[in-house]
Order: C-alpha cells, then sequence, then structure tokens
C-alpha cells in the first residue's frame, strides 16, 4: 500500500512537471530573450539564460518615449510606452465604471420583483452572442461619422459594453448569495432601497466586486480588433495595436519585438498572480474570457 | 400590513426602480450593441462600398445570395471549421488532463492552480506574438529543441506550409485557452461526490470504468458549457490570424474572421463585409443552439 502511495506521488509529480513547463515555460522564454544581445538570439543551440543579463532592448524603449525621433531608435518603440498609459487609461476607466453601472443594474436582477426581470438578463446576456467583428463594421463607420474615430474615449465606451454583461451577471449572482435578512434588518430599521445598497449591499459585496473589477481590466487590457480599428494615431494606440505594430514589422529586431510583448504583459500577469483567489471565484462564477 | 402599504406609497414601485437602477448599463449596452446590429443589417441589404461613394442602394438579400455562391466564402468556412474542430478537440482533451491532475491532492497543487493564469492572462495579440518568436524558422525555440533531440535535421519554416501551419495556429490559440477550459472542469470535478468513487471501488471498479461510468457523465453538463463557449470563440477567432498568418500561406488559413477584416477594412466593401458577419453570426449561433440541444441531452438536472 505505501509503495502504491509513492507510485501514485511519482506519476502525479511527472505529470506536474510537464503541466508546468507547458504553461509557463514559452513565457519564460519570452522573458529570458528579452534580456539577450540580438547576436545571442541568434545562436545555435540557443542560449537558454541571458548572460550577461542586458537591459539594452527596456532602455530603447524609454529613452524612445522621452527623446522621441531623436533617440533613433525604431517607432514602435518610440511609441510604446504611451500606448502602455493609454492601455491603463481605457482598461482602469472601462472597471471603475463597468463596475458603477454594473452593481446597480445587478441589483434589482439579483432582489426586485418586476415583470420582464428575466426578458431584461436574457437580453444582457444575449447581446454577447453577437459577434464582435459583424458590430466592428458598423461601429467604425458611425465613429467615423460623428468624429469619434481616433478617439481614447470611444474605446472605454465600446468596452465597456463587451464587459457589462459579464460583470452584471457576475454581480446580480454574488448579490442572491447574501443574506435576505441582512437587508430586511435594515429595511425595518428605515433605510430607503437606495440606502439598503450603499450601505448593507455594495459593502458586503466588496470581494465580488474586487473580483468584477479586476476582470474587467484584464479583458479590457487584452481588447484587440476595436483598438486596431478605432485609432489611427499614437495619440490612441492601445500596447495590443503596438505590439501588433511590432510583430508584423521584419525590419524592427527580434529583441525589441519581444521587450514589447514582455512589458505589455507584465500588468495583466501581475493582476492575475496577485488577485488570482478573486479571478478564479469570478471565472467560476460564470464569467469568460473571448 | 397597514406600515407596508405605507412604506410603498412613499417609495416607488419596483420596476420602476428597476427602470432606474439598470437604466445606464442599458443604455450603454443598447448604445454600442444593439444599435450597431441593426445598422449592420442595413448595411448587408445595401450595396455599400466606400470606394465607390454615391452608389449605396438597397439591393435585398443579393449579398447574401453572391457570398452563398461564391467559393471565397466556401473555403473560408471550411477553413473556419477545420480550425475551430482542431482548437475545440486539443483544448477540451488538454484540460481534462490537467483538470483531472488538480483535482488529485498533493502538496503544490495550488501553485500550479495558480500559474495556469499566466497563459489565460496573456492577451491573443501579445500570444501571437510570442508564438511567432517560437516559431521562427531560423531561430525558433521550438526549431531548435526538435533539432537538438534529433526529431529534423534542418530547421523548418512551420508557418509556411500546409498543414503544419493550421496544427501550430490551433496549438498556439489553445495555449491561453486551455487554463479556463481546466478551471471551469476543475470546478466541475469537484462537484462530483466521493462517496460514488468509493462504492465503485468496493463494487471493483478500475480507474479506467470509473472515469468512463462516473468522471465522464457526471461531468458532462460542465463538459458541454466548455464545448459550447470555445466552439463559439474559435469560430470567430481573428487576433491570432492577424500577427501569425494573416490568412497565409495562399489562403491556408483564411479563416471567415479574416474574411470580414480583409473584406471591410481593405477593399471597404462594407455591404459585403456586413453580410459575411451575419452569415458567421447565424452559423455560431446555430451551432450553439444545436450544441446546446445535442450534448444536452439526456442530462439530468
Amino acid at each position: 500500500m505505501k509503495q502504491r502511495a509513492r507510485i501514485r506521488l511519482i506519476v502525479i509529480y511527472i505529470s506536474a512537471a510537464i503541466v508546468l513547463l507547458g504553461t509557463v515555460g514559452p513565457f519564460l522564454w519570452l522573458v529570458s530573450s528579452s534580456f539577450q544581445y540580438e547576436r545571442q538570439l541568434l545562436n545555435r543551440p540557443p542560449q537558454w539564460l541571458p548572460n550577461p543579463i542586458v537591459l539594452d532592448s527596456y532602455r530603447e524603449i524609454f529613452e524612445g518615449a522621452v527623446l522621441g525621433e531623436a533617440s533613433g531608435v525604431p517607432y514602435q518603440s518610440r511609441i510604446f510606452l504611451r500606448s502602455f498609459a493609454n492601455s491603463f487609461f481605457v482598461a482602469g476607466s472601462v472597471a471603475a465604471i463597468a463596475v458603477l453601472t454594473g452593481a446597480y443594474a445587478a441589483y434589482p436582477l439579483a432582489r426586485l420583483d418586476f415583470r420582464g426581470r428575466s426578458t431584461l438578463l436574457f437580453g444582457i446576456l444575449a447581446s454577447r452572442l453577437i459577434p464582435a467583428l459583424s458590430l466592428a463594421i458598423p461601429i467604425v463607420l458611425v465613429a467615423k461619422q460623428i468624429g469619434m474615430s481616433d478617439k481614447i474615449i470611444s474605446l472605454v465606451f465600446i468596452n465597456l459594453s463587451f464587459i457589462l454583461p459579464y460583470v452584471i451577471w457576475l454581480l446580480q449572482s454574488y448579490f442572491k448569495s447574501i443574506p435576505m435578512e441582512l437587508e430586511d434588518a435594515g429595511r425595518i430599521d428605515g433605510c430607503s432601497r437606495l440606502q439598503v445598497v450603499h450601505k448593507i449591499i455594495l459593502p458586503l459585496s466588496l470581494p465580488g466586486l474586487t473580483s468584477a473589477g479586476i476582470l474587467a481590466f484584464l479583458l479590457t487590457w487584452g481588447e484587440f480588433l476595436f483598438a486596431l480599428l478605432l485609432s489611427e494615431s499614437p495619440a490612441s494606440y492601445t500596447s495590443t495595436v503596438v505590439v501588433s505594430l511590432f510583430a508584423t514589422d521584419v525590419d524592427v529586431s527580434f529583441v525589441s519585438i519581444i521587450t514589447a510583448g514582455v512589458i505589455s504583459v507584465i500588468p495583466p500577469i501581475a493582476f492575475a498572480l496577485i488577485f488570482q483567489r478573486f479571478i478564479i471565484s469570478g471565472l467560476l462564477s460564470g464569467s469568460l474570457k473571448g | 400590513m397597514q406600515i407596508r402599504r405605507e412604506t410603498q406609497q412613499k417609495e416607488m414601485s419596483q420596476g420602476m426602480m428597476a427602470l432606474l437602477f439598470s437604466a445606464p448599463a442599458v443604455l450603454i449596452i443598447a448604445a454600442t450593441i444593439l444599435v450597431p446590429f441593426l445598422i449592420a443589417v442595413f448595411l448587408s441589404l445595401h450595396n455599400w462600398n466606400l470606394k465607390r461613394p454615391g452608389r449605396e442602394r438597397f439591393i435585398g438579400l443579393e449579398n447574401y445570395t453572391d457570398w452563398l455562391t461564391d467559393s471565397d466564402f466556401w473555403e473560408p468556412l471550411q477553413t473556419t471549421f477545420t480550425f475551430a474542430i482542431g482548437a475545440v478537440v486539443l483544448i477540451v482533451v488538454v484540460s481534462l488532463l490537467i483538470s483531472l491532475l488538480l483535482n488529485e491532492k498533493f502538496p503544490g497543487r495550488g501553485v500550479l492552480r495558480a500559474l495556469l493564469l499566466v497563459p489565460w492572462a496573456i492577451p491573443s495579440v501579445v500570444n501571437a506574438l510570442l508564438w511567432k518568436w517560437l516559431l521562427n524558422p531560423q531561430y525558433g525555440l521550438v526549431n531548435a529543441i526538435a533539432f537538438e533531440i534529433g526529431i529534423i535535421t534542418e530547421y523548418q519554416n512551420v508557418l509556411g506550409s500546409m498543414p503544419s501551419v493550421m496544427i501550430w495556429l490551433v496549438i498556439a490559440y489553445s495555449w491561453i485557452h486551455i487554463p479556463l477550459a481546466t478551471l471551469l472542469l476543475l470546478s466541475g470535478l469537484q462537484t462530483i461526490p466521493s462517496d460514488i468513487y468509493e462504492s465503485a471501488i468496493v463494487d471493483g471498479a478500475g480507474v479506467r470504468q470509473r472515469f468512463l461510468f462516473i468522471t465522464l457523465p457526471m461531468l458532462r453538463p460542465m463538459l458541454s458549457i466548455v464545448i459550447i463557449f470555445e466552439m463559439i470563440f474559435a469560430l470567430k477567432v481573428f487576433d491570432i490570424i492577424f500577427v501569425l498568418t494573416a490568412g497565409g500561406p495562399a489562403d491556408a488559413t483564411n479563416v471567415l474572421g479574416w474574411t470580414i477584416y480583409t473584406e471591410t477594412f481593405r477593399k471597404l466593401d462594407f455591404g459585403a463585409g456586413s453580410s459575411i458577419a451575419m452569415l458567421l453570426g447565424g452559423i455560431t449561433l446555430a451551432l450553439a443552439i444545436l450544441f446546446y440541444v445535442f450534448l444536452d441531452k439526456g442530462v439530468e438536472r
């Protein structure tokens, strides 16, 4: 019996090692590559760990952002940090507004009794079934007509509507898990509905609100299609767009491309690992990426 | 009773309150999903090419019939399905295996589960960049490993020919989609009560029998959800195509998502682009419903 347990553990750890390698291996190789000289990247066999640790490509991106054209670095490197800031602005705004408006929309769905409740919930969720590609065409057309193209605020607005259904779904199921007695106690003490929401529901839902906000941030950070179609200049490029400009350009050095990739995933990966509990609970209560 | 009626009179009705509370969110969704959807339907029924302004006119279903009689629709459709089926199969098989592993108790399990979030958090565009580097024909790690082990005698350009380009596209795409599928399947596995397994062991059921007759049937609802969602996502693939293959080589990875993009934003034919996007949306929806009915049949709730 003891030997069986040992074999079981060995099998488990071999499998776990394979999964671990497959999960983080490709990304670690990207990180390792970003710290090497361009000529080292061309070595055969490849050099696994950077030796020495080279920060040139990182310096290029900072110098490019500060000095502009005078730095002599490629165009993509010069505009990268600005796009990084744009991504923060868009993803942060979307997260904040989505949680705020989503919470108010989720409360009646979770707690109030009114005609059309299930229709409203179904309608909100069904809006996600329409493929983004088919919506992209009219959105781009209208945005150009009304002068909202190439504006970062348009990206906030568009991303918001794709995130909101998830946030509402997640929050209404969270609100439902709060004991009704707490709300009734508040009502007996003379709270209005709005006070109940502000003083009882929202404070008790802090974990749910946090996971909704983090998911909204991460999903928006990775959005590409609308960022590509609605931006025409560095003023509104997000980091995914600049990464695609890097990746599809054959004239830029490998190490610059790779470094841009690494920097642009630092926020989402850091967030994902720091807030893993919130994210996993959020994902499992019905929210999906895509 | 009396008191209750008074408070109700003082406050507005629940329906009114629901309307007010949800108004901001609903308005945002309506403005950016409902309205564009109606415009997309409108465009798809028109001849609307930005390269030929002034010639916009209503042409009924002509855009649709044009597509349905054109190999430029059927070939990308076939490519889309090849890709989607490959991706769904790979994602489901691998995530099922990983979730079975994570369902076992062993020290370090929590760490492994947390690290699954690394690929999940990587944006699809960065994922494409990562695989472009891994698969580089001269310096890529995949080539280097295969060469060092002795599988290949010279470096290959796997993105330059069929069927290797499709295989690697599926792998690269699946890499960031496996984690979520794994977490969902894991949560499904954890709802299976352990005493069912215990009594099966008492009855002499082996590992394989337990998997086939307990795990799979009990996991079926969650498995259905994962298959349906992954199918919907894979059918509308675009980001990774844009960076990794641009539909090439020679249209080998020209999926419908890419056709919609080139038709609309390169050829500027908004009518044709809208109608093919509608077709893709319709196919996706029909499949989702079909899968839902088919996969959910026989599941006891």
